[in-house]
């Protein structure tokens, strides 16, 4: 495993910001954190990075204990803070190569494709550009030195809707490099469009983890029926079956011709198949606006 | 890698460097005209009138009346002539505008160099890249033993010019040797340094810089005004060791040719470079073993 937290816990005083994280992550996997505010992510990401001293348990980088080897944890990071405060009186140039001298690391052509991608012109003074702009950059150094993790605090926060698909697109291309991905995020849509996995945090502790590629298997169906039916007999792989007069309501995984004869067999006069989505996960644990 | 941080530190800091220096400058200047003034024309023009030196010295720096006792803890040191160009021009080392400058320069750089990152948010950017805690404290420490010798080096050209300009370094029997200065500058490096190292302790525990400067001018106003009154209240005198100030003594180093045989001069040197050292440790313990506060 590439990051392994066990037991992560951290307390201000009387406060839990986290308890007992058990995270894995491993290399090319893309994992969402999600929560609200107050949840524990920005907390569970800068133990993951040295900045806060854990009050118990322990997160591990690479084998490189994120607070008593942080230096070397971090060797394999790059960050992209929430907050982003740059240095105002750099060129965006100027930043991109002070933090690769301390990374010991030469900003590549890729430099060049990236300011190409992000259409950004670097070296413009950071004081002189918008956050939007200053965000570009910002992830510009995050992505160059290509490490093994990449750690993103709300990253698509005041990105335009073409510059947040050119980043998903960048995360997505990064995991099939084999870098590994952590990010938090409000945003669900994004978080499900790349990723391979999501932690759902609340009120400090991982209180669900999903696979994503067995969310995307399972389908929400919808079946408005003509007449009422008894007995129902539904396939195995039909689960939360519900009914409401003549709706039904549940959610199936798997092969669709099983569901599609059993459907054949019944009156139905209309029918909604769409993929399950990480609202519904998401709203057992937070009402969606908390 | 350090020394990456030391370039990006140096190149914040040359505006500010260059401003405190050239008011340094100026200010040597400016107190080699007033010294040519005092002792060449002023007294000559006094005496002339009738006003002997002694009756001068005695109105001026007398110990027994409170003007006298306030002149003599503002100009420093107890040897003062009034008539001696090298005396007059020693107090341009210890005048309190010169003591303003240089305690808000060197408490306005360490308050901003850790607090001032955190309160900025951009001690996150930084520490996100693998180094370690004690590379930011040491880089700190290196811009004080670049940039102090400096200024130090610039307000003695500025006595040096100064005297020479206002031909200070001519004078029959009087002449005022600019070299006796040099020296004298290591009490102003460790003043610097005192109170570059007790602020960065304040800066690497805190996460304000507001806070930080608030703290810190406090505590060395409080020094320099307990200082100032130990000189005039006996009462108060035995708090005047605990003070920075009292420990800064340039004008015996310019006023005795064998200064560096005097033990009382190394030993008040000690106590201002231990007291940055001590700071500095204390920063160094404190801010490699505290948690990073997000930014305010």
């Amino acid at each position: 495993m590439l990051l392994r937290t066990q037991q992560l816990t951290k307390y201000y005083g009387a406060i839990t910001a986290l308890e007992r994280l058990d995270l894995e992550v491993a290399p090319g996997e893309i994992v969402g954190i999600l929560g609200p505010n107050g949840s524990g992510k920005s907390t569970a990401i800068r133990l993951l990075l040295g900045f806060l001293r854990p009050t118990s348990g322990h997160a591990a980088i690479n084998g490189h204990d994120c607070w008593a080897d942080s230096v070397n944890a971090r060797r394999f990071v790059s960050y992209l803070p929430g907050e982003l405060r740059l240095y105002e009186n750099m060129t965006g140039v100027q930043l991109i190569e002070f933090l690769s001298r301390l990374r010991a690391y030469t900003p590549s052509s890729r430099l060049h494709d990236l300011q190409r991608l992000f259409d950004i012109d670097i070296r413009r003074p950071l004081a002189q550009m918008s956050s939007g702009m200053k965000r570009k950059v910002a992830l510009m150094q995050v992505l160059l030195p290509e490490t093994p993790l990449v750690i993103l605090d709300e990253p698509t926060n005041t990105l335009d809707p073409n510059m947040r698909d050119h980043l998903l697109t960048q995360l997505g291309q990064a995991g099939k490099r084999g870098q590994a991905v952590l990010f938090s995020s409000h945003v669900l849509s994004e978080v499900e469009q790349v990723c391979d996995r999501v932690a759902i945090l609340q009120q400090g502790r991982l209180v669900h983890s999903q696979n994503m590629r067995e969310l995307r298997e399972v389908r929400r169906v919808r079946v408005v029926l003509t007449e009422g039916v008894t007995g129902l007999t539904p396939p195995m792989n039909v689960a939360a079956l519900t009914t409401q007069g003549l709706e039904l309501h549940f959610q199936h995984t798997g092969p669709l011709p099983d569901l599609l004869r059993w459907l054949a067999e019944l009156p139905v006069a209309d029918l909604k198949i769409e993929p399950m989505g990480l609202v519904e996960i998401y709203q057992r644990f937070h009402q969606l606006g908390d | 890698m350090t020394w990456v941080l030391v370039r990006k530190l140096l190149r914040d800091v040359r505006m500010a460097w260059f401003v405190v220096a050239l008011l340094l400058f100026l200010f040597q200047l400016l107190w080699s005209r007033i010294t040519s003034r005092v002792t060449t024309e002023i007294l000559a023009g006094l005496q002339r009138a009738g006003i002997s030196l002694e009756f001068l010295q005695n109105l001026v720096l007398r110990r027994d009346e409170m003007m006298g006792q306030m002149v003599q803890a503002i100009m420093g040191g107890d040897r003062i002539a009034l008539d001696q160009p090298s005396d007059m021009m020693s107090i341009a080392y210890v005048h309190p505008l010169v003591l303003t400058i240089l305690g808000i320069w060197a408490l306005g750089r360490a308050a901003n160099a850790i607090a001032g990152e955190i309160d900025r948010g951009t001690m996150e950017l930084l520490l996100a890249q693998p180094i370690r805690r004690s590379q930011i404290v040491l880089a700190q420490l290196c811009v004080d033993v670049i940039i102090f010798p400096t200024l130090c080096i610039v307000m003695w050209i500025g006595t040096y010019l100064g005297t020479s300009w206002m031909g200070l370094q001519d004078l029959p029997a009087r002449s005022i040797d600019p070299w006796r200065f040099l020296p004298a500058l290591l009490c102003v490096f460790a003043l610097l340094f005192s109170i570059s190292g007790v602020t960065m302790a304040f800066s690497a525990l805190g996460r304000s810089r507001a806070r930080v400067w608030g703290v810190a001018i406090s505590l060395f106003l409080s020094m320099f005004l307990i200082n100032v009154l130990g000189q005039m209240w006996t009462e108060v005198e035995w708090l005047r060791p605990f003070t920075i100030y009292y420990h800064y003594r340039p004008q015996p180093i310019m006023q005795s040719p064998a200064w560096h045989s005097e033990g009382s001069i190394w030993f008040h040197l000690g106590v201002l470079i231990s007291t940055g050292a001590g700071g500095y440790v204390l920063a160094w313990i404190g801010f490699c073993r505290r948690d990073l506060p997000a930014p305010l």
